[in-house]
């Protein structure tokens, strides 16, 4: 064979293995779907549903950060790289803003043919509708609500006579009741997020929230108010209520303490409810109750506003075929899907009394208007400094390293640039 | 191909090629500037130009979250840096985290590489058990760690309350935090220096200490007289390599406080992680980055220094 030809042949079949990628004409699309809470195992099925009606696209499915903070990490990472490998992304409900101010998200609008933003938004809960539009585009849709509500011990409360409380200082007596009753060492009050995970900021923020005041850009933050609120947490911990190491506890933690029958109240977010009820290692099955959170003394109940959006990633390949996918996502039906096996909060009003869904969360009945009634967590591009802040220094207050005074203090001149 | 007629140079009576003939047919100099040309370039790409455009980013006030403009803001990073108490405090961690681990390794490296110098029957169980802390990663390590000294779950309060104390919150605490990520890199990086010294110690020769048993040494003298002054150019190279690294600290504080309680545990690497990866403000992250850069190269030029005088 002369050199000529042997140099074809060798070309030919290297362009050949070169092009056999472009001669499937599948689809793929990658999809991040975040982490346990987000149950990828649920989201995985509703790809196997989409794979099927769509012939010609697949689905992957890659998850990762156990908690969001850490997602928000990874994600800055790759969409800062302008990495095409993520084509739609699941994001927690104060990154939008963040993302889209770096061009990391992609406008829906056009992929979805709509013409007016607000219109199209109005059939979700208001909240989602507010967070998934910027600058009047519509660059995110919700996957599922969520705020955090306060699951206690039925069964428990009813041994004592005791009615679930409204207030914290009605918890705190209720729980010491329980717990002298019960003399077991290791039963816990209340388990709330001390840990510096994104859960802390709520933490540090149901408490002012309660007080009727807010954080928002242009709020300027009420000292006194945040400092009553840390008061409060630490008071739990004075009273025996709470634990001592509470500033090592994450939201896993609180469910896997209440899911083991060691907790009497927990505050946590919507997704806890099946797990309490189907996880196989659980012991609280049936004796579960959920309630509104409790108030401060003189003031309402506050919630904080959690939820979780599906975006197209700015630098994918397939923005179209990704877009359809997060329509699908964000249907009714997967909403209905979601509440139904994963007791993820719908993000349709209607789903919310829909009997199949209400058979299987009773108590979301009164998750609705909490859910509408949920606050929202300050809205800024720069909130992963704005959450670093309060979560670091709150879950410090909370391991006693620094007074409260000192830490709202701290808080505020930090964040005095950001918040202006 | 007639040669072409060398034209004379009126400095010197050498008569100069042209450029085609220093390229075709070169010289010593020219083919070694040619064949370490590749490899400059490549250094160029890896080293040089990170680190120019890290200099470039510092008086720019960029960042990811800014969209597309970056102003110019010239030394204004730098000033915010250099008031900025979160930077202190981390420079300060970092410089205290080096000092306590480097001092620390040494020790327990000398003691493990001492112990694993005696004669065995069988050695390889020593050796192994001396590498897998060092091939393990730090991620793994400081993840393990953070377990051992989890306030309700860890293997230390464990211990600590078998023996008739009250358990510490260890991680919680600023005090006892940084003394759990110190101890959590004193175990990972005392392998590593215990094998450097274990290979500088196989090299002395056996008759030195037959001789010194002779004279009538202690084994403690032998210690002192024979093996310490033979280690020394060992020591030197585990310490170069253990302080440039215990510099640039960050898996093990990462993965066991993310910072501690309020930024107690909380080094330079990780301050620089944090803005730049966290709050995506690339700006100050690079201006952060530039003043560990400064502060690694004098550590560095210490080092070279000693080593130049020997």
């Amino acid at each position: 064979m002369n050199k000529r030809l042997r140099f074809v042949i060798v070309v030919t079949a290297w362009l050949a293995v070169a092009a056999l990628p472009l001669a499937h004409a599948e689809t793929v699309l990658h999809v991040f779907a975040g982490g346990p809470q987000q149950r990828t195992d649920l989201t995985r099925k509703m790809f196997d549903e989409y794979e099927k009606r769509n012939p010609g696209v697949k689905v992957t499915l890659e998850s990762g950060g156990a908690t969001s903070e850490l997602q928000r990490q990874y994600l800055s990472t790759v969409l800062g790289a302008k990495d095409s490998t993520l084509d739609v992304l699941i994001l927690d409900i104060i990154n939008p803003a963040q993302y889209y101010a770096a061009g990391w998200i992609e406008p829906l609008d056009q992929y979805l043919g709509v013409k007016d933003a607000k219109s199209y938004m109005s059939q979700y809960l208001p909240a989602y509708a507010t967070a998934d539009v910027i600058d009047g585009k519509i660059v995110a849709l919700p996957d599922f609500a969520d705020s955090m509500f306060l699951y206690y011990r039925k069964d428990l409360l009813d041994k004592y006579g005791v009615k679930p409380p409204t207030t914290w200082d009605d918890l705190a007596t209720v729980s010491q009741k329980i717990q002298q009753g019960e003399k077991r060492p290791n039963l816990q009050g209340l388990s709330f997020q001390g840990a510096p995970i994104e859960g802390a900021v709520c933490t540090f923020l149901l408490p002012y929230w309660s007080q009727g005041k807010d954080y928002q850009a242009g709020i300027k933050l009420d000292k006194p108010a945040a400092v009553r609120g840390l008061d409060m947490w630490l008071g739990m911990v004075d009273k025996g209520v709470a634990k001592k190491n509470i500033a090592e506890v994450k939201t896993g933690d609180t469910v896997n303490e209440f899911m083991a029958g060691d907790v009497i109240f927990a505050i946590n977010w919507g997704f806890a409810w099946d797990l309490f009820q189907t996880d196989p290692h659980t012991k609280v099955k049936g004796a579960v109750g959920v309630a509104k959170l409790p108030a401060m003394r003189g003031g309402q109940s506050a919630t904080c506003i959690g939820g979780w959006q599906w975006s197209v990633s700015a630098f994918s390949k397939n923005k179209a075929e990704a877009a359809k996918l997060v329509k699908f996502l964000s249907s009714p039906e997967v909403s209905k899907y979601l509440a139904v096996n994963g007791s993820l909060l719908p993000v349709y009003a209607n789903v919310y009394s829909d009997k199949d869904v209400l058979k299987a969360n009773p108590w979301y009945g009164l998750a609705l208007p909490v859910v509408e009634s949920a606050k929202s967590r300050p809205v800024t591009s720069r909130y992963a400094e704005v959450s670093d802040v309060v979560r670091t220094q709150t879950s410090a207050a909370l391991a006693r390293v620094n007074k409260p005074e000192a830490t709202v203090d701290e808080i505020d001149s930090r964040l005095s640039r950001v918040m202006r | 191909m007639s040669s072409p007629a060398p034209t004379l140079d009126v400095r010197t009576s050498q008569p100069r090629l042209r450029l085609v003939d220093r390229i075709a047919d070169p010289s010593e100099r020219v083919l070694a500037l040619l064949l370490l040309a590749p490899a400059a370039l490549f250094l160029g790409l890896i080293v040089v130009y990170p680190i120019a455009r890290l200099i470039y980013n510092s008086f720019f006030d960029l960042r990811m979250s800014g969209g597309q403009s970056a102003p110019f803001v010239a030394f204004e990073n730098y000033a915010l840096a250099l008031t900025d108490k979160i930077f202190w405090n981390a420079l300060w961690n970092t410089v205290l985290v080096t000092i306590i681990t480097v001092i620390g390794a040494l020790l327990v490296g000398l003691g493990l590489a001492l112990l694993a110098n005696l004669p065995y029957r069988i050695r390889w169980p020593v050796r192994l058990a001396l590498l897998l802390p060092w091939a393990m990663p730090l991620a793994f390590a400081g993840l393990i760690f953070a377990w051992f000294f989890n306030t309700d779950y860890g293997v230390i309060n464990d211990w600590v309350t078998r023996l008739g104390f009250t358990p510490l919150q260890w991680l919680l605490q600023p005090g006892t935090a940084f003394a759990a990520v110190c101890i959590a890199i004193i175990w990972k990086s005392s392998s590593f220096i215990g094998l450097i010294l274990l290979a500088g110690l196989q090299m002395i020769p056996r008759s030195l200490y037959e001789a010194a048993e002779v004279d009538g040494a202690t084994r403690f003298q032998q210690f002192r007289e024979v093996t310490l002054p033979l280690l020394v150019p060992s020591i030197v190279v585990a310490l170069i390599f253990r302080t440039i690294t215990a510099l640039q600290t960050f898996d093990i504080p990462y993965t066991m406080t993310k910072g501690g309680p309020a930024h107690a545990t909380e080094t330079l690497a990780m301050l620089i992680h944090s803005t730049t990866i966290d709050y995506g403000d690339i700006g100050y992250g690079s201006t952060l980055a530039v003043l560990m850069f400064i502060v690694s190269m004098a550590v560095t030029a210490v080092y070279l220094r000693r080593l130049q005088r020997d």
